[in-house]
């Protein structure tokens, strides 16, 4: 580690605890054995409010399959995108962690190839972004998620891809039904206000306004 | 390496041998920098967040992920760093936030004893200096006359040739180093870069600097820079030291200043011919005669004498001479004041009198600096308020201190051809020289003139060869300030991201490549600075590392705090007075007036200029922005028959200048003040063209005991040039509060009844 | 506000700040400005530009008023003086930003409602709602609220400055009015953080750039509805209440001990500042 990461609030490293927590988790949710196979049909999730917009079909350097990942190998949405619980900002997975499983896993696959030719030159992806919000909105994911997803005790209890894939479809459409990602819902004001409304969010201006 | 004397930390204690503990680190510098994803195209942002016009369309925006962050980096959340401010010399810690790879804002870092998690408006803006616009990316070579961007491989290759092995090895003594304050382990490699090559020539210049101060400490105290506890005392007055703005540790003394302050409240004096950030935060402020504060201190310590304080023997005959009438009728101060000032010191006990550059820029500024430290020996401030500092642990990292001295020296040099090489880091002497010392002349006999720097300065503009450096957000490095606080202390600098410009070598690596062409077996082992400086930490006496700490521990201790506090003991201090003597002030019926450069905390000594937050930062006291301006009493514009925004000519023996009129009541009528930093003929689009440069008209006089050049005492005459142009100030002419309770005010007397301890 | 308020009973919030605005705040951010420690130094505004993305205008459009000092230092000469040769004392420095009114002048008058109050005691101002009437800053007394004249993005950052730009605030342009938030991109990450661990926002948790950078600690910033906050405990020290403290007739320093130094600026024309400024003390030499 050649910089040293100050941690304002406790004077020493930041502790890493949680990132650990979270690959295990995440890493459980991913074994299917571990995972329920059967959504309970009680779990709560976020009404979600009418709306829909045709997103256009965007080319990705890579055809990056989430449904292969989230229907067929059950990976939970949050082992790549683990920043969301952390950040404002879902992120995109760091290339490392696509090597982690394919430096082993369907090497021989086309698009496989394409991803290890990036790593290998040590170039970082050029995905394309789909979902965006203009720059005068501050739209927290660990918030959201804390809310529909870990404070949701029973969603908790049952923990899945099938479980955890309904929250992210709220406002990113049902992604194991997708490969590349397509914008389906509005994400505009008017949108997100009802959104707000029906499952009781704040409705102060400055909370989402910057 | 074994056999070779590596000179950092140990070997000045003169024990053990120093460099053997720590293998050297196989990490290269860059390596961080790789696994962050943006390999080798510069700067690609990762994340999507820097507010500009965006689209949201679907598929218009790329979105870099990381290739392989630390841990700790996520996206949208900011990291914090220790590093080190280099705006100025004071040695403050930051903190920098850094968020998806860029270096966002500074703070102070709250570990650090010189700024205690404080940062001046200068600190604040060390992010603009690194963004700045006007940064040089690409190496400079003279051809043909004209500067012409080449190759980093074209740069190193002609260093190569004229000071590297490939040069006449005889010559190495007519190579010079000319640099602003440097510490640390820059500074020991500078030094061994000039010993490498056989030569003692090192230039130290700062414009504002308190060299002639030091010398008086040296010689009195026998501490060139002893700890001067502005908390502990009850009364401090300053004769023209900006502690508060431009002295020394201007942040490390306000937050001395609001304890002083506080419960007891301290009285606070300032006597100056033009009103400081400091003198326009005094209890009683003195308008004194320019040139004429020795004979004002001479005539307090008079007055002192009268009242029954005693007075060293060596000083006695100076002060004397100095009766309060005859120091009134000298400094334009009135006896009765002068009484009350010695009655306030009296009375407030222990007191600390400080001495600053109006004092110290005069011919006989080491007199006037003896007689106000005279005032300390006799109020008994000496072991009260001005405390021993003791000796720096490592005096190979201790700064070597700027100073005018070595301009003078410099160009004196210059113009005997004594320099075939010279190298310029740090300092912008082309701008801050006076046109009398006719540097430039002197520079074209340097063959071969070689400038270290971010930007395109005045002074890059005469070079022969420009290597554009690092920015302090991206450099390694430790600093050892001149003013240490009560703790010891070694400031460390690291990155707080990757390099604008790939290529740029940080100012220890182009130390360290200029040294292995010389010797390349002694330094071809450390890859890098970073790793140079790793290895230095590893070479700490035992005692930094109790606890058993590894090498590895203590260096990302070190890092994480950003500082390492060393032990040094205080010793005691002298009181080692000796006679004062004070000629008569000269008078010049042609040059009537006395021209005050006054620095400004903001553009310093014009180094800042080029920044835009600080461009439109209004001046502390005359609130003008963009511009440069004069600053006259009333009584002095009436004369002229000027008014604000009237264009004066000042004009000395040595030049002229033309600048816009500001009338305020806080300068002396023998004065004008024309503030230092603007005037660049060079430096980028926000510095190039605005206002003038005060320094060029400057006579080269001397102090005579000290040879500093005597920036305070050249006199000037003013004449109106019937030209009027708007002075742009912020609240135009709001000075006044038209009755309204806005700054209500409370006595001294009652704050102490409710709030007092 | 919500947009409950804008879309069904706009004309009962309006009312309400007539009458002393709310009182039923999450939090109340406020602070304490120690004249006797302000030196004047500017640190605190250049902080503020460094964390709130404040153009640069250039000495032009400064010459007419158009800069963008979020924080400023008043500097007001003694008038007692007017007539001495030469100042006896220093300046009278007073850092003025906006004062987060709990009866806002400013608030009332925006014909869209992108000035408002919101639950934590805050004008605020929603960049992308303002059409630029300029009814507030009109209205304002203080004089804090700037103007975007022009689009100062491409003059104000030219590459590579724009790298420096804080990604937790928008940079206004052109028509649109904009003020000081108390730094609300660093409450709002406190509030967040605070959220994700199940408590509220604590002392210490979050503090303004200005005050964060003032070398002698000058500026302090709290939560005055947190009875254990530093900032609440000076302001109880100073005998300073606030207008929706149990109902407390308005246009009064409501102090007992007049020997105390703290005030409001302009407080007789019943704004409510949150900000409550400590007297400059004076040594009487002269």
């Amino acid at each position: 580690m050649l910089w040293i990461q100050w941690d304002r609030a406790t004077r020493g490293p930041v502790q890493q605890g949680c990132v650990v927590l979270l690959a295990a988790l995440a890493l459980a949710c991913a074994m299917p054995s571990l995972a329920g196979s059967v959504t309970p049909t009680s779990i709560k999730y976020p009404i979600v409010p009418d709306g829909t917009h045709a997103g256009k079909d965007v080319e990705q350097p890579i055809e990056f399959p989430h449904d292969i990942h989230t229907a067929v190998n059950k990976i939970n949405c949050l082992y790549c995108h683990n920043y969301a619980r952390r950040s404002k900002v879902a992120g995109i997975p760091p290339t490392s962690k696509c090597m982690g499983c394919h430096s082993v896993i369907a090497t021989d696959k086309p698009r496989i190839k394409q991803l290890t030719e990036y790593w290998e030159k040590k170039q970082p992806v050029p995905w394309k972004k789909v979902h965006d919000l203009p720059e005068f909105v501050h739209f927290p994911h660990e918030k959201h998620l804390k809310k529909f997803l870990f404070d949701n005790e029973e969603l908790v209890q049952n923990l899945s891809v099938d479980t955890v894939a309904p929250v992210c479809a709220a406002c990113h459409g049902d992604l194991r039904t997708m490969t590349v990602a397509k914008k389906v819902k509005p994400l505009n004001m008017g949108w997100c206000v009802s959104c707000h409304k029906a499952n009781g969010g704040p409705g102060d201006c400055w909370t989402c306004h910057k | 390496m074994s056999g070779n004397e590596i000179k950092y930390f140990r070997p000045a204690l003169g024990s053990g041998s120093p460099t053997q503990a720590a293998p050297l680190p196989s990490i290269k510098r860059r390596d961080f920098l790789k696994i962050m994803g943006w390999g080798t195209v510069g700067v690609t942002l990762a994340g999507c967040d820097l507010p500009t016009t965006v689209t949201l369309e679907e598929g218009k925006e790329t979105v870099v992920s990381y290739l392989s962050p630390e841990e700790y980096v996520i996206p949208g959340i900011g990291v914090w760093y220790a590093s080190a401010c280099l705006q100025c010399q004071a040695g403050c810690g930051i903190h920098g936030r850094v968020r998806e790879g860029r270096a966002l804002k500074l703070e102070g870092n709250p570990d650090s004893p010189v700024n205690r998690g404080k940062l001046c408006q200068m600190g604040q803006s060390g992010v603009q200096t690194h963004y700045n616009p006007d940064r040089l990316s690409k190496p400079q070579l003279r051809k043909d006359g004209k500067l012409v961007d080449i190759s980093w491989d074209e740069a190193w290759k002609v260093l190569e040739e004229k000071v590297g092995a490939a040069a006449d090895k005889s010559a190495g003594a007519r190579v010079a180093w000319f640099t602003g304050t440097v510490s640390g382990h820059q500074a020991v490699l500078i030094g061994e870069h000039l010993d490498a090559l056989g030569s003692k020539r090192h230039f130290v210049h700062e414009a504002i600097n308190n060299a002639v101060g030091r010398a008086v400490n040296q010689d009195v105290l026998g501490e060139a820079m002893p700890r001067l506890a502005i908390d502990k005392a009850k009364l401090v007055l300053s004769f023209g030291a900006d502690f508060l703005g431009t002295w020394v540790s201007p942040v490390h003394f306000a937050t001395e200043y609001a304890k002083f302050r506080s419960g007891a409240r301290g009285v606070l004096v300032v006597a100056e011919p033009k009103m400081s950030l400091t003198g326009a935060n005094a209890d009683l402020w003195l308008a004194v005669r320019p040139g004429t504060e020795g004979e004002l201190a001479l005539g307090i310590a008079h007055a002192l004498m009268k009242s029954g304080v005693s007075v060293p023997e060596a000083a006695r005959a100076a002060v004397t001479a100095y009766e309060p009438a005859k120091a009134a009728e000298i400094t334009g101060i009135s006896v009765q004041r002068i009484e009350q000032v010695a009655a306030l010191l009296k009375q407030h006990s222990p007191s600390l009198v400080l001495a600053g550059a109006t004092v110290e820029g005069q011919e006989q500024g080491y007199q006037a600096a003896s007689a106000v430290m005279l005032l300390n020996v006799m109020l008994g401030n000496v072991g009260k308020t001005i405390v021993s500092r003791g000796e720096f642990p490592f005096p190979q990292l201790k700064p070597r201190t700027g100073n005018t001295r070595d301009l003078v020296a410099f160009a004196a040099a210059a113009k005997d051809k004594a320099l075939d090489v010279a190298f310029f880091y740090g300092a912008n002497p082309v701008y801050t020289a006076p046109a009398s010392l006719g540097l430039v002349e002197a520079l074209q006999h340097i063959p071969f003139k070689v400038v270290l720097t971010q930007f395109p300065d005045e002074t890059a503009a005469q070079a022969d060869l420009v290597l554009p450096v690092a920015s302090s957000l991206e450099d390694w490095g430790t600093h050892v300030a001149d003013y240490q606080p009560e703790q010891g202390v070694i400031t460390f600098q690291q990155p707080l991201m990757e390099g604008l410009y790939p290529g740029t070598p940080g100012v220890g690596d182009a130390l360290l490549k200029l040294l292995k062409m010389r010797e390349a077996q002694k330094y071809g082992a450390f890859n890098d600075y970073f790793s140079y400086l790793q290895n230095a930490v590893a070479s700490l006496p035992e005692q930094y590392k109790a606890g058993g700490l590894t090498n590895k521990q203590l260096w990302e201790q070190t890092l994480q705090k950003g500082l390492l506090t060393v032990d040094s003991a205080p010793g005691s201090l002298k009181t080692n007075v000796s006679a004062i003597t004070l000629g008569e002030v000269k008078t010049d019926a042609e040059y009537p007036l006395r021209l005050i450069p006054s620095p400004r905390l903001g553009l310093w000594d014009g180094r800042h200029a080029n920044i835009p937050w600080l461009q439109e930062a209004p001046d502390q006291i005359s609130k003008v922005v963009w511009d440069s301006w004069a600053e006259l009493h009333p009584s002095t514009a009436a004369r002229l028959g000027v008014q604000e925004g009237d264009v004066v000519e000042i004009a000395s023996a040595h030049g002229a200048i033309k600048v816009k009129v500001y009338v305020f009541k806080g300068v002396h009528p023998d004065a004008i003040a024309v503030p230092l930093g603007q005037g660049h003929e060079d430096y980028g689009r926000y510095a190039k063209g605005l206002g003038v440069n005060p320094l060029k008209i400057l006579s080269p006089a001397v102090d005579a005991k000290t040879g500093e050049l005597a920036l305070y005492s050249t006199r000037v005459k003013a004449t109106r040039t019937g030209v009027h142009e708007e002075l742009v100030k912020e609240g135009r002419d709001n000075t006044s509060q038209r009755g309204r309770k806005l700054v209500a005010t409370i006595t001294a007397e009652q704050f102490r009844r409710t709030e007092g301890v | 506000m919500s947009l409950d308020n804008l879309t069904k009973d706009w004309s009962r919030y309006r009312k309400g700040i007539e009458e002393g605005g709310f009182h039923n705040y999450q939090h109340r951010w406020g602070m304490a400005i120690d004249l006797n420690a302000c030196i004047g130094c500017n640190a605190c505004s250049t902080a503020c530009y460094a964390e709130n993305n404040l153009a640069v205008v250039g000495k032009e459009r400064f010459s007419k008023g158009h800069y963008m000092h979020w924080m400023r230092i008043e500097r007001y000469w003694d008038e007692d003086q007017a007539k001495a040769e030469f100042p006896t004392q220093g300046a009278n420095f007073l850092p003025m930003l906006c004062q987060q009114c709990g009866a806002a002048p400013c608030e009332p008058v925006c014909p869209v409602a992108a000035a408002y109050h919101t639950p934590d005691g805050l004008n605020a101002q929603v960049y992308n709602r303002c059409i630029g009437s300029r009814y507030c800053s009109n209205n304002c007394p203080y004089r804090v609220r700037y103007f975007n004249f022009w689009s100062y993005y491409e003059s104000a950052w030219p590459e590579p400055l724009n790298m420096q730009l804080n990604p937790d605030i928008t940079v206004r342009d052109k028509g649109v009015m904009e003020k000081c938030t108390f730094c609300v991109q660093r409450i709002r990450t406190a509030k967040d953080a605070a959220k994700m661990e199940n408590r509220k926002v604590k002392d210490g948790d979050v503090t303004t750039a200005c005050a964060q950078a003032c070398p002698t600690n000058a500026i302090h910033f709290g939560d005055l509805m947190d009875a254990e906050s530093a900032v609440t405990k000076l302001w109880a020290k100073h005998q300073v209440k606030r207008h929706d403290d149990e109902g407390l007739p308005v246009s009064t320093q409501h102090k007992q001990n007049p020997a105390l130094r703290g005030y409001r600026v302009l407080e007789e024309l019943n704004t409510d500042p949150s900000v409550m400024y400590l007297e400059r003390v004076r040594e009487e030499l002269a």
